[in-house]
């Protein structure tokens, strides 16, 4: 074992001494970075030995420079290795790996360094790292040990022999200042620059073998400067490196960068694209079918440590589908656990929901409902081609890698078509749906800083701009303030951003300094002010999406509410397609406003206008769907009574019967302040 | 957004320089800086007014999908991208080449090697800045890319194109070899202003950026793309940085519309000339500030009726100074 923290002392002692005892001229060929480190740091082109110590002191005595300007000396006294050896790297060839890495098709770079003991630890290191789109630096006996082993190195293999000493290391650290210099804009000398692109950008990671002399330790130890980790299977003992088995280290130093790989092609035996999504597969062409009220079935997607999360690990706990019968209905539980370091467990719902999106994805495969409703079904022509019901966890466990990169690093599936099985897991399944449902509803807009804007709609409404809230979801219905905030969080140049909602200016009518401002500037000018919880003074603008519109009915005091699927007439005299057209397009219409079914049920429902005791007609159709939760609702209001209160197009479709209706069971609205 | 309104200088389309001269490391005898706009297209003299539009005429490596009108119009041009390239500058008297590497676009395709060859023939035959168009085949993009963009290495072309799902190799190639690229998106404003801010986070910097609105073919829903482009040049000079780019606007398929395709034979090249020539006179209205067209008989009636929409605006070459190097 070879202790750091003394090799580090011994290390830069020689360093120093050998800088001390520099001479003659300094410098690499076919490059126009001079010395790439020292001149990033610095902004100094070394030259000769005098430039070198003046950079090596304005750097603070880094030992990067330090072993830069060595190996740079060498080179100038004609000390080039030659073949398999590359030595520095030029411009050029640089310029293409640069390229590599931003465009992806190299995931990040490694540097695996010493002499390994065990030249199949030190193979099977390589290998993964190839598999994994990484691109391999070597240096030091770790390329004999491999070349012995039958391993072939070169650019063209991803495996790049830097030099036959560990101290060619320092060739790693030229190619990661150049890349900042060419491409991410660093500036030579501006050394914090330089740092900072480091730490964000280079995906880089060194796995170093045993056998490194001292000052070879001390330069691969400076490479931490760049938010380089240092792992190490063996042979090290102390310092900053990090002790992994061999098998682990490639998983280890990826994940410490956040060096993700990308999933192009999912392995199965079946077409899966967004193309497949709308199809249906009716029970002629269908081989087996789960769930969908002929037996149990549910699907849960779970947050789990990163230990206990195989990634693409896909296993079937029951029959497969050979063991089949044709046309049968099967129990099944899809269990999709993942881990991520940025994953919380409020986002569950949300990528849960994303499995009826990609199993429809699937050629032959085709999913409705959710949670413990799910229904499932398999066509015969794709099980005739092999799919197997473990493709349906090789595709979800592909799709969630690749929709989701920065969220989620390992995915696993579990299949579950075993009866007994499956009702065991259900209870503790519908124990979380619970749990799930209490969390959101019980979030108050007051409970947050941070509201969401959606400006999806920009396309056909330009200056509309949803303002998503805990209690006042976007009004198409489909983005609530948590999908908002995962989707900002996914793709944080995306339509939904994070609003700060700033001081209150009134909180009847829910207007913020902070959502003003927003609008404002979202809305190109156009909206200066918004109410979230009113419609009569400044309320939100419509889009065109929105699931109901809400209109006052000023002859009789009241609120109207209309949904989408309600084709008749309103007594407002219009129908809902004719009213969206006057009131969408991104204007501010007070009196008229698009909201989510959602919202209607919310404490904070045109609470500027009183809320749903203002409502006094929307149509049976929607009356039914809320039916249940807008009982519930009413009762905690201590209105229960209000519910029949509320007309529908069975008792009044024209104003005056409407008038006639709520006289006879006297409404509240009434009875409240004029709305005009 | 990210940028707030400053009134004391009023809100400009970035200016994108396209081209390099010797002196600036490429072989261009001048230098076309697009942009720079802080009012709406033709609206009198100035230094709002921006720079002069650009008409460029497209030709491409491989002709197999090229409209047989206007590879009749050329004859054996067609069969030498460097000498058509040529003829596009002096004989049709465009403001630059747009070359469409439509190789990349038949199946199989792995010819890299042609790629470096024919644009240094192109990059040979031309003295005036190139537009540049690559492969649409994510599985060969990073190679194509490449290879195009180290072979114009200094001369600062406009490679295209930077779609939301494909922008990385062509990204990288503008970065690694200093040009000025396309960025494409459907028909939306919200995913262009997107479409910039992705590309920004790979580092490359704002003025190397053209934004392509795509451009629907007239009768075919060219008054989509107008509104697009009026759209983005409306909210960039209200103060949206992020879509404060010039753009470029080539009404694609203008050739492959059933009224030109089956014209007669003795009018197909007045049609094709019309049909590509209203949408690019109408783009430019829109803000576009390059317009793209593949029949020669286009680029001269645009040249004719480009100064009737200048009149009294001529402007830019006095404000800006002589942009020839």
């Amino acid at each position: 074992m070879t202790p750091i923290d003394e090799s580090l002392i011994s290390g830069r002692e020689r360093l120093d001494e050998e800088m001390a005892a520099l001479e003659g001229s300094i410098g690499y060929d076919e490059t126009a970075y001079a010395l790439p480190v020292t001149y990033a740091v610095t902004g100094m082109a070394v030259h000769d030995a005098g430039s070198a110590r003046e950079a090596y002191a304005a750097s603070g005595s880094s030992v990067l420079v330090a072993g830069e300007c060595l190996a740079a000396a060498g080179y100038a006294a004609g000390g080039e290795e030659g073949e398999p050896y590359t030595g520095f790297v030029p411009d050029t060839v640089l310029r293409r790996l640069g390229y590599s890495l931003v465009d992806g098709s190299i995931a990040g770079i490694g540097l695996v360094a010493g002499s390994p003991d065990d030249a199949d630890a030190a193979a099977a290191i390589c290998r993964e790292m190839q598999e994994k789109y990484l691109l391999t630096f070597l240096a030091g006996g770790v390329i004999q040990t491999l070349t012995e082993a039958g391993v072939k190195v070169g650019l063209e293999y991803r495996l790049v022999p830097l030099g036959s000493t560990g101290m060619a290391a320092i060739h790693f650290a030229d190619i990661i200042a150049r890349v900042a210099m060419m491409f991410g804009g660093v500036q030579p000398g501006d050394a914090d620059r330089l740092l900072n692109y480091a730490a964000e950008r280079a995906k880089a990671f060194v796995i170093a073998f045993p056998g490194l002399e001292d000052e070879e330790i001390a330069v691969i130890d400076g490479l931490r400067v760049l938010s380089i980790p240092i792992l190490t299977p063996e042979g090290y003992e102390g310092g900053e490196w990090i002790r992994v088995p061999y098998l682990d280290a490639v998983r280890e130093g990826m994940e410490r960068r956040g060096i993700r790989v990308n999933v192009v092609a999912i392995p199965i035996p079946m077409a899966c694209s967004p193309a497949f999504e709308g199809k249906s597969i009716r029970k002629e062409e269908m081989y087996v079918e789960f769930g969908g009220a002929k037996a149990p079935a549910f699907e849960l997607l779970r947050v789990r440590p990163a230990d206990e999360v195989e990634d693409g690990r896909v296993e079937v706990i029951g029959p497969e589908v050979g063991d089949l019968e044709e046309g049968s209905a099967v129990p099944l539980a899809i269990l999709v656990d993942v881990a991520g370091a940025s994953m919380k467990k409020d986002y569950e719902p949300v990528l849960e929901r994303r499995i009826h999106t990609f199993l429809n994805y699937g050629e032959g495969s085709w999913h409705v409902a959710q949670r413990d409703l799910v229904w499932v079904r398999l066509t015969k022509d794709v099980v005739r081609r092999g799919v197997a019901i473990a493709d349906l966890g090789r595709l979800l466990a592909s799709k969630f890698r690749m929709e989701f990169p920065d969220l989620i690093d390992a995915v696993q599936v579990t299949l579950v078509t075993d009866r007994e099985r499956v009702e065991a897991m259900l209870e503790e399944a519908r124990a979380i749906y619970d749990e799930r449902d209490e969390r959101i509803a019980g979030m108050k807009d007051e409970d947050v800083g941070t509201y969401y804007s959606c400006t999806l709609c920009q396309t056909f409404a330009p200056n509309h701009v949803c303002i998503i809230t805990p209690e006042r979801p976007a009004l198409c219905g489909a983005i609530t303030w948590l999908d908002a905030k995962i989707a900002y969080e996914i793709a944080p140049a995306g339509a939904n951003q994070p609003v700060e909602k700033g001081e209150l200016i009134d909180p009847v009518l829910g207007q913020f300094e902070g959502v003003n401002r927003f609008v404002k500037k979202a809305s190109h000018g156009a909206v200066d002010r918004v109410s979230l919880y009113g419609m009569m003074d400044e309320p939100m603008t419509c889009c065109g999406c929105f699931e109901c519109i809400a209109t006052i009915l000023p002859e009789v005091n009241g609120i109207m509410i209309v949904n989408r699927d309600y084709l008749g007439d309103t007594p407002l005299g219009m129908t809902f397609s004719t009213l969206a057209g006057t009131i969408g397009g991104g204007a501010q219409t007070p009196g008229f406003v698009g909201i989510s079914k959602g919202y209607i049920l919310s404490d904070r429902f045109l609470q500027a206008e009183n809320g749903i005791e203002r409502v006094v007609w929307m149509p049976s159709l929607l009356k039914d769907e809320l039916k249940g939760r807008l009982e519930e609702k009413l009762e905690r209001m201590s209105i229960p009574e209000l519910f029949d209160k509320i007309a529908d197009e069975t008792v009044a479709v024209s104003i005056e019967d409407l008038a006639e209706f709520l006289a006879r069971v006297d409404h509240p609205a009434l009875a409240m302040r004029p709305l005009i | 957004m990210s940028e707030e309104h400053n009134p004391e200088q009023g809100n400009r389309i970035l200016e994108v320089s396209l081209g390099a001269t010797t002196a600036e490391g490429g072989t261009r005898e001048r230098v076309y800086t697009v942009g720079g706009a802080g009012t709406f297209p033709f609206l009198g003299a100035g230094p709002a007014a921006g720079h002069p539009p650009r008409i460029a005429l497209e030709i491409c490596d491989d002709t197999r999908t090229w409209s047989p009108i206007v590879l009749r119009e050329v004859g054996d041009l067609a069969g030498d991208t460097g000498a058509w390239a040529a003829a596009a500058e002096t004989t049709f008297g465009a403001d630059m080449v747009r070359l469409f590497f439509t190789s990349t676009r038949q199946r199989g395709f792995d010819d890299f090697a042609s790629l470096g060859t024919t644009m240094e023939e192109v990059i040979g035959a031309t003295k005036y800045p190139l537009i540049v168009e690559g492969s649409t085949e994510p599985g060969i993009d990073s190679e194509v890319y490449r290879r195009i963009g180290e072979a114009a290495e200094g001369e600062r072309i406009l490679l295209g194109t930077a779609e939301a799902d494909r922008y990385r190799s062509v990204a990288a190639s503008a970065l690694a070899y200093g040009h000025a690229l396309v960025a494409q998106t459907p028909i939306d404003i919200n995913l262009a202003k997107q479409l910039n801010i992705l590309l920004h986070e790979t580092g490359l910097p704002p003025e190397r950026i053209v934004i392509d609105p795509y451009t629907g073919t007239l009768g075919y829903g060219f008054e989509y793309s107008y509104s697009v482009m009026e759209r983005i040049r409306s909210v960039a000079l209200q103060g949206d940085a992020d879509l404060a780019r010039p753009m470029i606007s080539s009404a694609i398929d203008s050739l492959n519309v059933k009224e030109v395709r089956e014209a007669d034979p003795e009018t197909a090249d007045e049609v094709a000339i019309r049909w590509e020539f209203y949408a690019a006179f109408s783009a430019l209205v829109a803000g576009a500030e390059i317009v793209c067209v593949r029949h020669p008989g286009t680029v001269a009636l645009l040249r004719e009726a480009l100064p009737a929409l200048q009149e009294g605006s001529h402007p830019q070459e006095e404000a800006y100074g002589d942009e020839s190097a």
